[in-house]
């Protein structure tokens, strides 16, 4: 972090290595409430701010001075604390300025800085975080969005980092898929009803998997989730017949002991007539009983054997992040001399036009009054004009470029606009 | 310039194969372009090589078939996604130009009577159909490596590079279909035109024909449990292993018994 105090970009907030899950879900925010609270930032001085609220993190990309924009966010977010804690939303955050703002985001956005190392996810949530801060962005965040999404393009296809599957759940998919190939219009039954039956449910929908039956104890939950995903919710007895036609079966039931025992499911799987039979027994204790693996063309895998596929996808990953890290270090060099140089040239040439369509006016105000004067002399006023001019602005100008090579022109060429009244670039 | 263009596809495709083989010695996968780019190049020299060719004798035979294995590979890359065919054709493609090099690569001056184009089309679809038969071979080869493994749940190199179990099934249903037509032509135009031209001095050999009608009842076999059978996964893998091993076993058999690279049986 650089102790660089004043105009320049900034990223302020939480994420899933600072804050715990129950300070992350209050910080977050909706699409609709994003506008609101960057209004709200925006009124505090930041002349330009993005939004990126996901269920692992929630960032405030500002242009700003540091105070009291920042104040403005922590303030924001410290509202939304159930228990005030002693040093507010403040205690759960971070602050990067600069050069490591651009290189977060940048890192956020190739998957380095996720909860699961290299998820494509996140990807979409920038930019969608992009969209809906449009209008407020301004166009050195449009620039650093725009480009943060080239560069989680670059990450991805230039290496492998976004490879394999990283969690259990999908892990399920990836084996499911290496049976089936193309998932999409298979068919699933899930046994159980609680919250990882549903995640490995949606990961089985999201790939096009139809699912057939919801099968619990309490058949009240087995409704809700049935009528999320589109199935139809039954009674554990009823859903041994379906192991004969379904393709997947995913069982994660809180069962202590095993359910899908070779008695129940046996006589059914041999009139599949060799169709392959995925099992994916997600619950502890495992609800399948080991000896179903014997069946010809049934496939089970237990919690173990998945996450020996999602920690192998992880490991593959990691390799990957040397890699990843030198194309964000790559593209953060190209913002930066972007950045850096950004205007300079064009506002101090307007600063000096200025100044001199002033020094030229008042020189010749004063030599209409001193019109005994010598045409030598007149032009010994209008030289001494320019030396004063070219002294006064020597300074500035050295001071605005070596501000741009460091990558704070912004910051100051904002201030010499306000003050002496010139317009913002188009 | 025939055997010329024989070396660069032999290069090309023994380079092919040392970055299929790559990832199960533990170094990096080669990019997937190059991974077509390599064998599409080969191929192109060899098409030059094959035109200037008479598809007479030992080596033309083996160099077309090394031709039609990696245009099937090329083409069985869109149905699978991947390059996992080339870790069996890129080898076998290999041996294959390799041995046609060997065993005398020269063009025909004097065009024997009844080489026409029903001669290059009997040529083309018989060998085609050897390549098709080779194809569903290497499916159902691979089929079982990754049957195997997901079913001791060992999810190494074989796992993460082959294919998914259903769409190798797929193409080794759909070599095996493919190959029946092909042949059954490829027979039918050797008959026809042993027939017309035996008079001028066009011979059709009897290893020629027993192999043919052997090759030709194997495969209709095959696709025979596939399709009306309904024979799939790992029994028609099994059936294919089989039939491929029983074609090339004979072709063994009746080529030590009448050896020479003249014809290719």
């Amino acid at each position: 972090m650089t102790s660089h105090v004043g105009m320049g970009i900034k990223v302020v907030g939480v994420n899933h290595r600072t804050a715990p899950l129950e300070v992350r879900e209050r910080f977050a925010h909706g699409a609709h409430e994003v506008p609101g609270a960057l209004a709200r930032v925006m009124a505090a001085g930041a002349s330009g701010g993005v939004l990126l609220s996901t269920c692992n993190r929630t960032e405030f990309y500002l242009l700003a001075e540091d105070e009291p924009a920042l104040e403005a966010v922590w303030s924001l977010l410290g509202e939304r604390l159930s228990v005030p804690a002693s040093g507010g939303a403040r205690e759960y955050g971070y602050l990067a300025r600069d050069r490591d703002a651009v290189r977060h985001l940048y890192r956020v956005s190739a998957g380095l800085d996720s909860m699961i190392l290299g998820e494509s996810q996140i990807q979409g949530q920038v930019r969608e975080a992009w969209e809906a801060s449009r209008a407020q962005a301004g166009p050195v965040l449009h620039r650093l969005f725009q480009t943060a999404l080239h560069v989680g393009s670059r990450v991805r296809t230039e290496t492998a980092l976004g490879m394999g599957t990283a969690s259990a759940a999908s892990a399920g998919v990836a084996v499911a898929g290496k049976i089936f190939g193309d998932l999409a219009g298979h068919s699933a039954l899930i046994l159980g009803a609680g919250d990882m039956a549903e995640l490995a449910a949606t990961c089985l929908t999201n790939e096009g998997v139809h699912i057939t039956l919801v099968a619990n104890r309490t058949q009240e939950r087995a409704r809700a989730i049935a009528e999320r995903l589109g199935g139809r919710a039954v009674s554990l007895e009823e859903a041994w017949p379906h192991f004969a036609t379904t393709d997947i079966a995913l069982c994660s039931t809180a069962a202590p002991h095993t359910v899908v025992t070779w008695e129940r499911v046996g006589p059914l799987i041999a009139e599949r007539r060799g169709r392959p039979l995925c099992i994916l027994d997600l619950a502890v204790p495992r609800d399948v009983d080991p000896a179903v693996r014997q069946i010809e063309n049934v496939f089970l895998y237990d919690v173990d054997d998945l996450q020996t596929v999602a920690a192998q996808a992880t490991a593959r990953r990691r390799d990957e992040i040397p890699a990843a890290e030198r194309i964000v270090e790559e593209e953060t060099d190209l913002f930066w001399a972007w950045y850096g140089g950004l205007g300079v040239v064009p506002t101090i040439k307007e600063f000096r036009a200025r100044m001199d369509a002033l020094r030229v006016a008042e020189v010749e105000h004063v030599l209409k009054q001193l019109s005994h004067l010598s045409s030598e002399d007149r032009a010994r006023v209008e030289q001494l004009s320019q030396a004063l001019l070219n002294k006064f602005l020597h300074q500035p100008t050295v001071a605005l470029k070596q501000a741009a090579e460091q990558g704070h022109g912004y910051g100051l060429l904002e201030a010499l606009r306000r003050l002496f009244g010139m317009e913002p670039p188009a | 310039m025939i055997v010329t263009l024989h070396l660069v596809a032999l290069a090309l495709y023994g380079l092919t194969t040392v970055l299929a083989l790559a990832p199960f010695v533990g170094q990096r996968g080669a990019p997937r372009v190059l991974s077509i780019a390599l064998p599409c190049a080969g191929a192109s020299a060899q098409v030059v090589a094959v035109s200037q060719l008479t598809l007479v004798g030992l080596g033309p035979a083996l160099s077309m078939l090394a031709l039609c294995l990696v245009l099937l590979q090329l083409a069985s890359e869109r149905l699978l996604r991947g390059s996992a065919v080339s870790f069996f054709a890129a080898p076998l493609a290999t041996g294959l130009v390799g041995l046609a090099i060997l065993s005398g690569l020269t063009p025909d001056a004097s065009p024997a009577p009844g080489r026409n184009a029903w001669f290059v089309l009997h040529v083309v679809l018989s060998v085609l159909c050897v390549a098709l038969m080779a194809l569903a071979f290497i499916a159902a080869a691979l089929y079982l490596l990754q049957f195997r493994e997901l079913k001791a749940r060992r999810f190494g190199q074989i796992f993460q590079l082959f294919p998914p179990l259903e769409r190798l099934d797929q193409l080794n249903r759909f070599a095996l279909v493919a190959g029946f037509p092909a042949l059954t032509l490829g027979v039918l135009l050797a008959l026809g035109y042993g027939a017309r031209f035996s008079g001028e001095g066009l011979h059709l050999a009897k290893a020629q024909l027993v192999w043919g009608i052997f090759t030709w009842v194997v495969l209709g076999w095959a696709v025979w449990v596939r399709v009306v059978r309904h024979w799939a996964g790992r029994r028609a893998a099994f059936a294919s292993i089989a039939g491929f091993a029983a074609v090339i076993l004979v072709y063994v058999a009746l080529k030590l018994a009448q050896p020479g690279v003249e014809r290719f049986l």
